[in-house]
């Protein structure tokens, strides 16, 4: 009878036990123990569809809820267990939202208004490098995240920057021989 | 299926019941609904502030999409703060707005409405009035808010005497007790100005 008794309070204390150390391992978000888990480069643990709902929420503005830290998708590590049958990577598990087939806003500005500052800046002599900085965007912030490779819009993409810079080859050649 | 926000708050729920802040900080959590949708908070008034030894119910609303989106939470206790409205309640808070991530939970929003009752931020108010009062005539912010806390928070610490004749002088000519009050707090006190604007 004792020994029952003893029994019972030491798998009582095993599970109390494992419910502290699971504590450790519980998402972020959600609150429960981490599924298909994720871990930001500060070190924080997140389920993958929670963290995907997130940075869904604010596409413009994704921070780490917990330090808000800058986080993306590209820029958190996949956690493999030991007895971790399914070995698929789970940021490929939720489907990456649906590209839109419209081309950016900014890019298109870039386009329009951009060509008619080229005309007006042609007598200055900087101006093919305020043409690089455009072109290849140094100012990284508050980028839109790029577009999948493979997808119709990174195609797209890929195309314009390529057409970009054959202009601004040209424009190079054509000052040095003038 | 559960929803996310109902198997949060349901977690949430346990961790605010069982923690020692109950007792020390003066934070309680109670549900309202079935559906974890609607909540009750209370908090405290932090010492060494003119909210000291008053108690502050809060209404929460969480929303279908918490914790990717903030809950929505308001005074119900009538308080005179920069930051919350003394006629809605309503808060001026980032965490409650923009600056709002899915790792807070109810508990550190409560912590949170503590805090911003101990550090005011006058520079992004919500209720102009009381900010502007708060900066340029300090001294009677504090004693306005310390009456409220006295008179709606349920303190029993240092009331204002004087302050209630005047509430009272104002009842006395036909005027609802709360607005004699919000006048005569708009107005430093002074029972011409109140009545004045009560007339308008």
């Amino acid at each position: 009878m004792v020994l029952v008794e003893e029994d019972r309070s030491k798998s009582e204390n095993n599970s109390n036990e494992k419910n502290a150390d699971n504590s450790q391992y519980e998402c972020n978000i959600c609150l429960d123990t981490a599924r298909d888990a994720v871990i930001s480069l500060c070190g924080h643990l997140f389920c993958w569809p929670c963290l995907h709902k997130w940075l869904e929420t604010r596409p413009n503005n994704q921070t780490c809820p917990v330090c808000k830290s800058a986080i993306s998708k590209e820029k958190v590590i996949p956690l493999y267990g030991r007895n971790c049958t399914d070995k698929k990577d789970p940021r490929d598990k939720v489907p990456p939202r649906p590209q839109g087939q419209r081309t950016e806003a900014p890019r298109n500005n870039f386009f329009g208004s951009g060509l008619d500052g080229l005309h007006v800046s042609f007598g200055i002599g900087a101006f093919p490098f305020s043409f690089f900085a455009s072109t290849f965007n140094i100012t990284t912030e508050n980028r839109m995240p790029a577009p999948a490779p493979g997808s119709t819009q990174y195609a797209e993409e890929q195309f314009l920057s390529r057409i970009f810079l054959i202009v601004a080859i040209i424009f190079i050649i054509w000052i040095l021989l003038a | 299926m559960v929803s996310i926000a109902t198997a949060r708050i349901k977690r949430e729920f346990k961790e605010v019941v069982t923690s020692d802040e109950l007792t020390k900080c003066k934070i309680k959590l109670e549900l309202l609904n079935d559906n974890f949708t609607e909540l009750k908070g209370e908090i405290g008034g932090p010492p060494d502030t003119p909210y000291e030894g008053g108690t502050y119910q809060l209404e929460i609303k969480i929303p279908e999409t918490y914790p990717f989106n903030p809950p929505k939470v308001r005074f119900l206790t009538k308080i005179w703060h920069p930051n919350i409205s003394s006629v809605t309640g309503a808060i001026c808070l980032d965490i409650l707005k923009d600056q709002w991530a899915a790792a807070m939970t109810l508990r550190t929003v409560l912590l949170s409405l503590q805090a911003l009752l101990a550090t005011p931020e006058p520079d992004d108010p919500q209720d102009a009035v009381v900010a502007n009062q708060y900066k340029t005539n300090n001294k009677i912010f504090v004693k306005t808010a310390r009456h409220w806390t006295n008179i709606y928070a349920g303190s029993t610490l240092a009331a204002e005497p004087e302050f209630d004749s005047k509430v009272k002088q104002l009842i006395d000519m036909g005027f609802d007790n709360h607005k004699s009050r919000v006048a005569l707090s708009s107005h430093l006190w002074n029972v011409e100005h109140a009545i004045e604007s009560l007339y308008n």
